[in-house]
């Protein structure tokens, strides 16, 4: 149902004309977003469009908004920075929604204050303010943050409270959605509430009490994804910074080098076999070192990366650079002797505590057989790493390639139970690439934080798969690696990964419930049914907040649409087709 | 180019916003994040570099039309080119300021343009200048000051020193270009004038107009080579970079003059004694780097080229395409200057070099989005005054008359003033 001149009116009245718009060319930079052609049918470039994009500049405004989608019957869709197809609406046509409803996306931009407890570590933050700038201003004040790894150009309300939340630093600074004291969430049925401390008036000091801790209800399983009302402010922890208050940044595009304090050891560390790696991580575990641990260099691919990021990191070069550094004197070695490794900060409290964890660090290296890469631990290089995964200000690097990328495989668990599917991985993505569709960059360009959750224990790897989205072909052998992607974790008795929930984003939701009844729904999505009940009566919340109606409980089928369609399954490779 | 030919940089473009701020890795508080004026004034994602990509997506896909507002989204932003260093920090193979630039260009050729400019062009036809005064008052400046005018006192000259509209025409600006051919001079630089100095064109340029502009380039390549100019000196940053930048692509890879700003001259000259600043001028400024003289100052590379894919398909470019992401602007000689004067202590602003915020000057918006222009001046004076500096030295005829008039927050206003300037004062 088309958005009404009167709805229109109303939302113009609320924000001011120059905060709304319903101008094509400007909706459609709001329909763009990434991964959108492996989701889209026939691979195309545009989400659901909105009906209107609107820019709230208060709480007040957010539940007026939202009061209004109620009585003239639009969806709200919250966006923060945009850099996830889950920010678009997605309502699904002729389905439990009624008609194709018309969405109004709330750009949250002018909603960005930010305040600083400075003797408490807290940071009180509205839902425009970006990690990085969170990150600048607690550095000043001798405090730092969880960056997520998408990086510090995404939102951290986004992060906290609605999607995901876990980052290089999550093992050592927590996730998130850990970190959340306290916020402020105008419902979808346009009720404001405050929760945890803030919520009984005793400020922004515990997200669970005393007073009403929601985190729950707004999180949903994997955050509520702009589906399940707005969240105008929220308090996060900050963490102890033992380095200098002065961030010093050096040198110029594109790769800026943070130089070392005292307290701080950099180092690019490799093992030689993958149950080595396992040992590697539940040591750094167990002896509690490490300030941002990310598997993150190996992006770029096992067999490209030592010489991308030497290229990377030299401004006279680019990326046409790479194929003659490949040949450079030296570098299959280096390929070799980083083929599994990792990157670790270690930030000591004191000079002493950061002399122990190099100790602790060289044992366990003896331990497991590792080593250090020397190439990648000169000051130079340890600079340059220690910009990079402190600040995590270089993500969008994941689509150096080409463009765009597809994160494949994911699943989150203990080190030994990723182990199981690296092999797998590998083998699939070598596969899918033979055909020349995907960026060949050698089978293993898994990355991954170290831990996911707070001392670690759970982290994932992500097989990243780069393909050209301008390119129809390649896009099309994206969209089947996914599918492959799922049958090759289904051979080793392993759940679907990543790719599963982009999948899922071709299917309405009758569909992706046909799809998977087969087996179990989570529990969670009943409970999100019942919530939902009680604070979206009208679905003004799309479906990004997952949930399962009572008949599908019951097995109970709906009439489908026609699945989303796909494009032509590109040929396999012929028989010795050459890669890298 | 044309506007389909950044298609694929839209489709390629994955909406990580970088554009929007300045390279993460810079930032170092809240306020001064931001690195697009454009995005920060209207807050719709379509103001950015990003968003303006996908914008011309939209349009060429037929999904929507040439409005009034689409008109804003393409030239209510001063081509800074902070989007693009941005973007760059992480790809090969984006163009977010090209592909803005390439927009306007579509939209003139369509009669979509803001309200101001055709009354702007049909001066630049008429007289020749911007500004739209009797070019016969082109060399007023120089009256009285000795210098060699081409055409009058010689027919040859190896170095050109060209004044710029700006700088030839508004009074308030006339004591920087008189400064800067006076400490020149001093330096033993043996140069002359044209007394009949036409626009460079690169405003035409930057509005969408590229006829106006290749006119304007080919009457002054003309010129200078029956001059027998070799070097062309510009006190003006974005004759600079038009003569540098832009001319190229119209004389063709032989080009062959040496391009410099007159911050780059002085430079040599103090490097090689030739000029000695000895006097005191105790004075506490900031320097805000012209975006055509800094992060799009870097110089011209030849290049043609095509898209090509290895390793299947990342995207590079045979032969490897310049990068001009802002790496080697010309940063150091304007700040040099500043060291060398005694008493002058440079304090740099937060976002500087190729984070630079933009004085709000360019892209031909204080003509068509005054207030847009002025919000963006008076949030780079917010920042100057944060430093504490009295005032702003600059090297650019946009970025003095702007941030010279503008007001901050607080209302406060600040001295600008050009880096030559501040350097006669030590002679
Ligand atoms: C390359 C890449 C890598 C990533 N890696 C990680 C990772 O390692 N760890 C991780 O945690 N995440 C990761 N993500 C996911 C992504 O970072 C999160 O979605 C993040 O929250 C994005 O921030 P944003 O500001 O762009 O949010 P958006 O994309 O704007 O929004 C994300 C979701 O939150 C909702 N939302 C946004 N603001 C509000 C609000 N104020 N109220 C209610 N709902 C809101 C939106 O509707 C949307 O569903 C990755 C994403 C990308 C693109
Ligand atoms: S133009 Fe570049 S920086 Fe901007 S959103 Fe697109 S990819 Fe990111
Ligand atoms: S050129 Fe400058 S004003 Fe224009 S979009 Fe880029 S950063 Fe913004």
């Amino acid at each position: 149902m088309a958005l009404s001149n009167e709805a229109y009116e109303a939302l113009q009245a609320i924000v001011g004309e120059r905060n709304v718009t319903r101008d094509p060319a400007i909706l459609d930079g709001y329909a763009l977003q990434m991964l959108v052609e492996l989701v889209r049918p026939n691979c195309g470039h545009y989400m659901p469009r909105a009906g209107a994009i609107v820019m709230p500049g208060s709480t007040e405004e957010v539940q007026a908004i939202v009061k209004a989608a109620n009585k003239y019957n639009f969806g709200v869709k919250p966006h923060g920075t945009g850099w996830y197809h889950w920010a678009s609406p997605m309502y699904d046509p002729g389905t439990r929604y009624g008609d194709e409803k018309d969405t109004v996306q709330l750009d949250m931009r002018r909603m960005n204050s930010i305040e600083i407890d400075e003797k408490n570590g807290i940071a009180i933050v509205g839902p425009y303010v970006i990690h990085a700038q969170l990150h600048a201003e607690a550095i000043k004040r001798g405090w730092s943050c969880n960056i997520i790894g998408a990086g510090s150009s995404c939102s951290v309300v986004a992060a906290a409270c609605a999607y995901s939340g876990i980052g290089a630093g999550t093992m050592w600074m927590g996730g998130n959605a850990e970190n959340v004291l306290g916020m402020e969430w105008v419902t979808p049925s346009g009720e404001i509430v405050r929760n945890g401390s803030l919520g009984s008036g005793d400020g922004w000091f515990c997200g669970e009490g005393p007073g009403p801790s929601v985190r729950g209800i707004m999180r949903g399983t994997l955050g509520s994804r702009g589906g399940m009302g707005v969240y105008t402010k929220c308090a996060v922890r900050l963490a102890h910074w033992p380095g200098s208050t002065d961030w010093n940044v050096q040198g110029t595009v594109p790769a800026y080098r943070l130089p070392l304090d005292k307290t701080f050891r950099v180092y690019t560390v490799a093992v030689p076999t993958w149950d080595a790696w396992t040992d590697l991580y539940y040591k750094i575990y167990d002896n509690e070192i490490g300030y941002t641990l990310h598997r993150q260099y190996n992006l770029a691919g096992a067999e490209l990366a030592p010489a991308f990021w030497l290229m990377y990191t030299d401004p006279t070069k680019q990326l046409s650079d790479l194929p003659a550094m490949l040949d450079e004197p030296g570098m299959a070695e280096l390929t070799e002797e980083m083929r599994i490794s990792l990157q670790i900060v270690m930030a000591g409290r004191s000079e002493a505590d950061a002399e122990l964890q190099d100790k602790v660090l060289d044992k366990i290296l003896e331990e497991v057989g590792g080593w250090k890469v020397e190439k990648y631990c000169t000051q130079d290089m340890a600079e340059f790493t220690n910009m990079y995964m402190n600040r995590l200000g270089h993500k969008e690097i994941n689509y150096v390639y080409a463009g765009n990328y597809i994160g494949s495989w994911m699943q989150a668990g203990t080190p030994d139970w990723v182990k199981g599917y690296i092999p797998v991985a590998a083998a699939g993505y070598e596969r899918d690439y033979r055909n020349g569709l995907l960026v060949q960059a050698g089978g293993d360009s898994m990355m991954g934080t170290v831990g996911a959750y707070p001392g670690g224990g759970i982290m994932g790897l992500e097989q990243f798969v780069s393909y050209d989205g301008a390119d129809h072909e390649s896009t099309a052998a994206a969209w089947y690696h996914m599918d492959d992607a799922v049958e090759d974790a289904k051979t080793i008795n392993y759940p679907p990964g990543k790719e599963a929930l982009y999948i899922e984003m071709r299917y309405t939701d009758e569909q992706a419930f046909d799809k998977w009844s087969k087996s179990k729904q989570p529990w969670t999505y009943v409970f999100q049914r019942e919530i939902r009940k009680r604070y979206d009566p009208n679905y003004v919340g799309d479906r990004q907040y997952n949930w399962i109606p009572e008949e599908w409980e019951r097995g109970e089928k709906h009439a489908s649409t026609p699945i989303m369609p796909g494009p032509g399954r590109p040929q396999p490779a012929p028989e010795g087709y050459p890669t890298i | 180019m044309a506007l389909e030919d950044y298609r694929a940089d839209a489709m390629r473009c994955n909406r990580c916003s970088y554009c929007k701020w300045i390279p993460q890795d810079r930032i170092k508080s809240w306020e001064f994040a931001k690195g697009c004026p454009s995005v920060d004034y209207r807050h719709f994602h379509a103001y950015s570099g990003g968003g303006r990509l996908v914008a011309g997506l939209s349009l060429t896909d037929g999904r929507s039309e040439i409005t009034d507002e689409l008109i804003d989204v393409v030239f209510e932003c001063t081509l800074c080119g902070s989007c693009d260093v941005s973007c760059k920090v992480c790809r090969y193979d984006m163009h977010p300021l090209s592909g803005a630039k390439e927009f306007r260009h579509y939209l003139v050729d369509k009669g979509a343009v803001p309200a101001a400019y055709p009354g702007i062009i049909a001066k630049l036809r008429d007289t020749g200048n911007m500004a739209g005064a009797p070019q016969a008052k082109r060399a007023d400046w120089a009256e009285g000051m000795g210098i060699k005018k081409l055409g009058v006192d010689t027919d040859k000259a190896e170095v050109l020193f060209h004044a710029g509209c700006l700088y030839s025409f508004n009074p308030a600006l006339r004591n920087v270009v008189q400064s800067s051919a006076r400490v020149l001079a001093k330096g033993g630089l043996d140069f002359a004038i044209d007394g009949d100095e036409r626009c460079c064109g690169g405003k035409a340029y930057d509005m969408g107009y590229r006829d106006d502009f290749a006119a304007a380039a080919k009457a002054n390549l003309e010129k200078w080579a029956a001059a027998g100019v070799k070097t062309v000196v510009s006190p003006c940053a974005t004759c600079f970079w038009t003569f540098k930048r832009l001319y190229p692509t119209v004389a063709g890879d032989d080009y062959g003059i040496e391009i410099l700003h007159t911050t780059q001259v002085a430079d040599r000259l103090i490097k090689e004694g030739k000029l000695k600043p000895t006097k005191r001028v105790p004075m506490k400024v900031t320097y805000q780097d012209p975006c055509h003289l800094g992060r799009q100052g870097e110089d011209y590379v030849p290049w043609h080229g095509e898209e090509k894919k290895i390793f299947g398909q990342a995207v590079v470019y045979d032969p490897p395409r310049p990068r001009y992401n802002g790496a080697f602007g010309v940063y150091e000689p304007p700040r040099d200057v500043l060291k060398a004067i005694p008493g002058v202590e440079l304090v740099e602003m937060e976002r500087n070099k190729e984070a630079a915020w933009c004085c709000g000057g360019g892209g031909a918006v204080p003509q068509a989005y005054p207030d847009f222009a002025d919000f963006t001046a008076s949030k780079r004076l917010d920042e100057a005054q944060s430093t504490g500096a009295e005032a702003i030295a600059t090297a650019c005829s946009s970025c003095n008359r702007i941030l010279g008039n503008a007001k901050a927050a607080d209302g406060g206003t600040m001295k600008a003033i050009d880096v030559l300037e501040l350097l006669e004062q030590s002679l």
